[in-house]
């Protein structure tokens, strides 16, 4: 509840006229509410559950089931580290040992100055190019640990420009 | 109405259409075991218990949610079934963090349920404790004396403080209870008709008297002692344990109707094939009275004594003549006893000559403490090796020094001679407490040990001869401490009242669940010290044999007793899933890996949550949602660190939660505790 | 004159869109058409410009082409002069990849564009929904599929007739069409790919099927982590009904269909059809108890039908050409063909479509032209966490149900990871446990605890921590939870470990008798060690550690901090002087 004040609920009314009396939409609703804020805020948990007739355990419930979903707020930029059966044949743990080293958080952590959180995903469906890493949407694939400090130092560039 | 054919374990039976098999066999009989499943609730499937194997059905199914289809063939009890659900249950106790019982409890060899009776005691509820000890222990106020108590060794408070002190506490209660006007007396079935003959009123005769008795059955207890308590009167001295409270404890037993015939010495008076005879069953309940010798030049000089024919002598009323200077040789209780016994016969010199040091002695501290208050002169690392004496009376003891080798078998560290280190002690009288065992006149019918002691079944307590039971110090191993010998005797007489309706019952050890605990995690306990029990001046004490310690007064007993950490579980009687594990042959350490953390949570509205002890079967989620139609319940996570959460913010939902009770209810096991009085059904 | 680029994620991830806007640029003002294409499934390769002349026909295929190479392809293609870009052209023997495979389901992709119903109707597109809206009755439909023997494609290989007719015959008016695109398996990637490359053949095929089951509403359930599949998937669906191909009174017809997407938010169980449904309900995706089978009670608690994605894509072919044509191809018991995701220490990596039939020293060698680096090959995963790993004695096994069952693996849903030498087995297990037990829906009992506590009991043994009997203990276990596992992810999970033990038995027992790991990949069993006497000082090792654990001065001997080392090997991989050791 610390973040009960920051959070403004009116954003997320659209989503609930929307769907809010359509049956089976909870997933739907949190998936466009973490798009909204990045997270899923505990208070829009209980707006949607007024919204919906859920109660707030079923929707916790839910929450907490799907790996997509995130209970705290999210760096700018989120990795998906690929842990697929072709990334860890081609060593994607010494790329995960690379980006530990090179960011100093481990899986579901995020970085200090709020730019990068990185989290294992299951797989990315790029086996032909494992190792392989998503962020924000763009694949990386054959990585080595050069490259990946490389490309993490291009969005760290990229930061300090802006 | 359509109905169908099925046939379970080869009965063909007839059902409707659309019932599950869990249903239809309920309905026939047949126990099909179950552990998430409630009738008031969808079918889950989560456990995996209920399974059972169809023919023709690559898999196992779930009774609880199969529909049964015409035709079918199930088995309900084959090896494939049973070791899934073993499996399934040691997976589950994997991941079970709790205590069933206290470890005082599953310390105690008799499992006395001490966790209760001292709630009892704490709550002032006397006769209930004694209720509950009585459960198990036939002789509580003299038990309550001398027992050991290795409940104490266990207790967890050892992690806080020092721990709770179960025995005096029992002591207390019994002793109280006898001073009421209405002093409880354990209830007797009806006669049954069947009569036993016990040989020995010692400890374990006494039990086995005690507990068939309660089950209906003719006890005649037959000694070759003028009076009854075995050791307990002939072995252990008054000022530990005065013979009127004894006496007191075994007229309990005559009340309920057990009969005593001392002074009959079987071989003499009666032989074991006249009483096979003339009774459904006997059972040799001998004890251990045959001093071991003193390994030792000159022991056949005048002044030299067995320890258990010191102590018979004053516990028959006489008063050996030992002289002042009196040595005695053994590190045991009997060892203490002799003694300390020396001394308040009036001795001026009493040793205690053990070959070890302290920390090996099989004596308990607080004896080897009150003998050295009493000024008994422990000579550690001596060992005799000769006696010498004028006109055969016994005047010198010579002793070898010794040291500490390598440890032994037993995991004590092995004495060794030093060579030429010898000592000569002057002495009255040397008396040998190096253990002691049985005399065997009258039962060479049966077979003995290696040993000499009775062969008898380890759990069925059979002796060669049919109908011939043997318990206690008598048999295989030979001597123990007093609750051993109640534990073992209460075992015997669940196989004695078998064969006495001519089956067999099998002695499984229960499984308890069994939770690790460490001193951080008892680190925000408040520290209490023990409430000292009040002794006997210590200098009137050692001038005659009157008791020595004081029993609890009432208020420090209740004090005490509110010491108890409560480690045991509230639900253990009721606990669906202890009585589910208890039916299969499980070794969860098998399985031993991560587990839930342990920690309680009062977050419900009447009730505590303990995280460590839930099995995740959702019946409380389940019964929330779907017959209390509150959803307040949720599981949180997904797979093994999944939890149940309650979810509460509008104070409408915790009025709404308040007292319905149905999670508690529903839940298998103590994961959910009432914090309120339960509810008027 | 046409350019073409391969933008599936695969092509993109490795710079494709990069490419594409390079050559835009370059293009200009010039009359060259520049276009997109799905993945040709020659994902080695990416980025791939296929060069098309005004005929339509392909003219050259430029592989791993990068963003520089622009303007030449430009001047080249608009001179008419294509000798000059001769060394981006495809190899002759990487063309074999192609050559050996037989496509059905990727008929269309990596040839036209997926964002275009043109290019899908130029190319038989919707002929099928055509032939079966104007003259077919839905048993008829069905009765087609049955002659075909297709079987569904997602891993357990039911007749989908069978689904189809169950569903048209349970009772209600409400009925369900549900198109599993939650392709979990980690080393799958040949739903996306059709999602990617072809999203109108998965729509005609759901609409054929929802005709033949009676349906007016179909789902497809994706999974989130795919956007860009989505991205064509909607678009797809939004000119389908434009066009009415999809919606109401579908080409004039009586028959009405919609179908909507519902991202799934990541699990794998909901690959899992009980799961699955109960996810599209905004439930936790937890399985149900079966029976009901969705046939019977599913969505909403109504008739439902589940087949994945290429499944549905082999419809409209088996409809346009006839469920005998498909039936020609493949074994007896394992109709038509099979898309496998090859991936892993092979050559040729990528999507690979075969008849079944074929043997996996086909798919493995002679397509994907074996292993590369020069090493050996060790053993092939299958079925992913569902599956088991395939020896090489066993390379000869054909690809057909019930054959793959019988080595202990199942034809899953077609990822095909190959391993060499330098993957250990017993790691290979404990990797499979940690997915499945992490992905656990948690609800019963012998999945929730037997996976965690296979994953607790191999994750000592790759620690030198083993001890004799747990392998036993391992079999036991794995046979309990497959007996007792609620849904098809704890039923499968042991078969990873079930193999490799059966396989690689001698594996196992090397970690726990002799402490030992024989493909030195298990961390705590093996040291890296710099040989001072051999170490040149050329800082190579210490510049690809990725944890900084070696130390030097350059052009003395270097040496490995072993607090710090992480076992990565890249060291052991870099060193041009054989220097470092590893025990």
């Amino acid at each position: 509840m610390a973040q009960a004040n920051t959070v403004d609920l009116s954003l997320i009314e659209e989503i609930l006229d929307e769907y809010a009396s359509v049956p089976g939409s909870l997933i739907t609703i949190l998936q466009k509410t973490q798009e909204v804020y990045g997270y899923l805020p505990m208070d829009a948990i209980y707006r949607i559950s007024e919204r919906t007739g859920n109660s707030p355990a079923k929707i916790m419930g839910v929450a907490t089931f799907y790996a997509q979903f995130r209970l705290q707020p999210i760096g700018k930029y989120l990795i998906y580290l690929c842990k697929g059966t072709a990334c860890h044949v081609n060593n994607s743990d010494l790329i995960g040992a690379t980006i530990e080293q090179e960011l100093g958080i481990t899986n579901g952590e995020t970085t200090e100055d709020g730019l990068f959180t990185l989290e294992h995903v299951a797989c990315l469906g790029c086996c032909s190019l494992a190792p392989v890493m998503m962020i924000n949407g763009e694949a990386y694939g054959s990585l080595t640990p050069q490259k990946t400090i490389q490309i993490l130092q291009d969005y760290r560039k990229k930061e300090a420009s802006a | 109405m359509d109905s169908i054919k099925i046939t379970i374990d080869d009965n063909e039976l007839t059902a409707r259409k659309g019932q599950t098999i869990l249903e239809i066999a309920r309905r026939n009989g047949i126990n099909i075991p179950t552990l998430c499943h409630d009738e008031r609730v969808k079918p889950y499937g989560a456990c995996g218990i209920c399974v059972v194997e169809a023919k023709g059905s690559a898999k196992l199914l779930r009774a609880c949610s199969t529909k049964a289809s015409d035709g079918m063939v199930i088995h309900t009890d084959t090896d494939r079934v049973k070791q899934a659900r073993k499996v399934a249950m040691e997976l589950i106790m994997s991941d079970h963090v709790g205590d069933c019982r206290g470890p005082c409890t599953i310390n105690c060899p008799a499992h006395t349920d001490c966790q209760s009776y001292v709630h009892e005691i704490a709550q002032g509820n006397f006769q209930e404790a004694v209720k509950i000890i009585r459960d198990r222990i036939p002789l509580p106020s003299c038990v309550g004396r001398i027992c050991p108590h290795p409940c104490e060794d266990a207790c967890r408070r050892n992690l806080v403080d020092e721990p709770v002190s179960i025995c005096a506490l029992k002591r207390f209660a019994s002793d109280t209870d006898y001073d009421s006007e209405h002093s409880y007396v354990p209830p007797v079935a009806p006669d049954t008709g069947k009569k036993v003959c016990v040989i020995g009123a010692g400890v374990s005769g006494i039990t086995v008297a005690y507990f068939l008795r309660q089950n209906g059955h003719k006890i005649d207890v037959l000694d070759a002692m003028p009076k009854n308590g075995g050791m307990f009167r002939y072995g252990i001295p008054n000022y530990r344990l005065p013979k009127d409270v004894l006496e007191q404890e075994i007229n309990v037993l005559r009340y309920m109707g057990v009969s005593f015939h001392n002074n009959v010495c079987v071989g003499k008076d009666v032989t074991l094939d006249e009483l096979r005879k003339k009774y459904d069953a006997v059972v040799v309940a001998i004890g251990a009275w045959k001093d071991q010798p003193l390994r030792c030049k000159g022991t056949d000089l005048d002044g030299v004594i067995g320890g258990c024919e010191f102590l018979e002598q004053i516990g028959l009323g006489k008063r050996p003549e030992i002289g002042k200077n009196v040595a005695i040789v053994g590190g045991g209780n009997t060892a203490m006893d002799a003694c300390r016994s020396a001394v308040r016969l009036g001795a001026e010199n009493v040793y205690i000559i053990y070959r070890r040091t302290r920390e090996e002695m099989p004596a308990e501290d607080d004896e080897i403490t009150e003998a050295m208050e009493e000024g008994v002169q422990f000579k550690f690392l001596y060992n005799p090796v000769e006696l010498s004496g004028e006109n055969g009376k016994l005047t010198t003891m010579k002793v070898q020094k010794m040291r500490l080798g390598e440890p032994d078998e037993s995991g004590r560290r092995r004495p060794i001679p030093l060579e030429n280190e010898y000592t000569d002690i002057q002495v009255d009288t040397v008396i040998g407490a190096l253990g002691h065992t049985l005399r065997p006149e009258g039962f060479e019918q049966l077979e003995m040990t290696d040993k000499g002691t009775i062969e008898a079944g380890l759990h069925s307590f059979r002796t060669s001869l049919d109908g011939v039971f043997a318990v206690g110090e008598a048999t295989n191993k030979g001597a123990t401490i007093a609750i051993d010998a109640i534990a073992q005797a209460g075992q015997a007489v669940d196989q004695i009242d078998a064969y006495l309706y001519g089956g067999t019952s099998f002695y499984k050890e229960p499984y308890y669940s069994e939770k690790k605990v460490s001193e951080s995690d008892l680190a925000d306990r408040p520290k209490i010290p023990r409430h000292p029990v009040q002794k006997r001046d210590r200098t009137l004490a050692k001038s005659d044999f009157q008791e020595v310690n004081y029993r609890y007064t009432k208020e420090d007993a209740m004090a005490e007793a509110k010491r108890c950490l409560e480690c045991g579980c509230f639900d253990y009687g009721h606990c669906t899933l202890i009585k589910r594990a208890n039916e299969m042959p499980i070794h969860p350490e098998r399985f031993a890996g991560s587990q839930h953390p342990s920690y309680k949570e009062q977050e419900l509205v009447c009730i505590e949550r303990d995280q460590g002890k839930c099995i995740l079967c959702g019946l409380c989620v389940r019964i929330c949602d779907e017959v209390a139609k509150k959803g307040i319940l949720g599981l949180v996570g997904r797979g093994f660190p999944t939890v149940v959460k309650p979810e509460f913010r509008d104070p409408a939902v915790i009025a709404g939660c308040k007292d319905c009770q149905l999670c508690f209810d529903a839940c298998p096991t103590g994961a959910l505790k009432l914090l309120v009085p339960e509810k008027e059904k | 004159m046409k350019l073409v680029v391969g933008e599936g994620s695969c092509g993109i991830a490795a710079g494709a869109a990069k490419v594409y806007d390079a050559l835009e640029q370059a293009i200009g003002e010039k009359d060259i058409h520049l276009g997109i294409t799905g993945c040709i499934g020659m994902c080695f390769l990416e980025p791939i410009v296929d060069v098309y002349d005004d005929n339509g026909e392909l003219g050259a295929r430029l592989v791993k082409v990068n963003p520089a190479q622009a303007g030449r392809i430009v001047d080249a293609v608009s001179s008419g002069d294509l000798s000059s870009i001769q060394k981006l052209m495809i190899k002759d023997e990487d063309k074999t990849f192609l050559d050996k495979q037989t496509r059905i389901v990727l008929r269309h992709c990596g040839k036209i564009d997926p964002t275009s119903i043109d290019d899908y109707l130029d190319d038989d597109g919707f002929q099928a929904l055509g032939a079966v809206l104007d003259h077919m009755q839905p048993e008829e439909v069905i009765d087609e599929i049955k002659t075909s023997g297709l079987s569904g494609r997602g891993g357990a290989g039911f007749p989908t007739w069978f689904k189809w007719n169950a569903a048209r015959h349970a009772p209600g008016d409400e009925k369900y069409l549900i198109c599993n695109a939650d392709e979990g398996d980690p080393g799958a990637f040949m739903d996306r790919a059709v999602l990617e490359s072809d999203p109108f053949s998965l729509i005609e095929g759901m609409i054929i099927g929802a005709y033949a089951i009676g349906c007016k509403d179909a789902f497809v359930y994706v999974r989130a982590e795919y956007p860009l599949a989505i991205k064509r998937l909607e678009n797809a669906l939004k000119i389908a009904e434009e066009r009415n191909y999809l919606g109401d009174h579908i080409l004039g017809s009586d028959f009405s269909c919609h179908i909507h997407i519902k991202a799934g938010a990541g699990a794998f169980v909901c690959g899992e059809e009980t799961a699955l449904i109960a996810s599209l309900e905004g439930e936790r995706g937890m399985p149900r108890l079966k029976p009901p089978f969705p046939a019977e009670s599913g969505y909403n608690g109504k008739p439902s039908n589940i087949n994945n994605v290429e499944t549905f894509a082999n419809v409209a072919w088996i409809i346009h050409n006839g469920g005998k044509e498909f039936a020609k191809l493949g074994t007896e018991g394992s109709k038509g063909t099979k898309v496998f995701a090859l991936s892993g220490k092979i050559r040729r990596g990528g999507l690979v479509e075969v008849t079944m039939g074929k043997t996996l020293r086909e798919v493995i060698f002679d397509i994907g032209g074996g292993i590369r680096d020069g090493k050996e090959f060790k053993a092939v995963q299958l079925g992913g966490p569902s599956g088991g790993c395939i020896p090489a004695s066993r390379l000869d096994t054909i690809i057909d149900y019930k054959a793959l069952q019988a080595t202990g693996a199942i034809m899953g849903s077609g990822g095909m990871v190959v391993m060499d030498e330098s993957t250990c087995m017993v790691n290979t297990a404990k990797f499979f446990l940690e997915f499945t037990s992490k992905e656990s829906c948690g609800k019963c009992v012998p999945c929730r605890l037997g996976t965690k506590r296979l994953l607790e009991i191999l994750t000592r043994i790759c620690a030198g921590e083993g001890k004799e009997g747990d392998v036993e203990l391992l079999e036991e276990l794995c046979n309990a939870v497959k007996d007792g596992a609620l849904c098809g992810l704890g039923q499968t999970a042991p078969n990873p470990v079930l193999t490799t033990i059966h396989y690689f038995r001698d594996e196992y027992d090397a970690h726990i008798r002799d402490k030992s790991c024989p493909a030195k990949q298990c961390a705590d069993l093996v040291t890296y060690r710099i040989d001072p006497e051999k170490c040149t000082g050329c800082t190579a090792c210490s510049l690809r550690c990725p944890v900084k654990a070696i130390h030097g001065v350059a052009k003395s001997p270097f040496e490995i901090e072993q607090s710090l080392c992480i076992k990565c090997g890249s060291c052991y991989n870099n060193c041009h002087f054989g220097a470092i050791t590893r025990e």
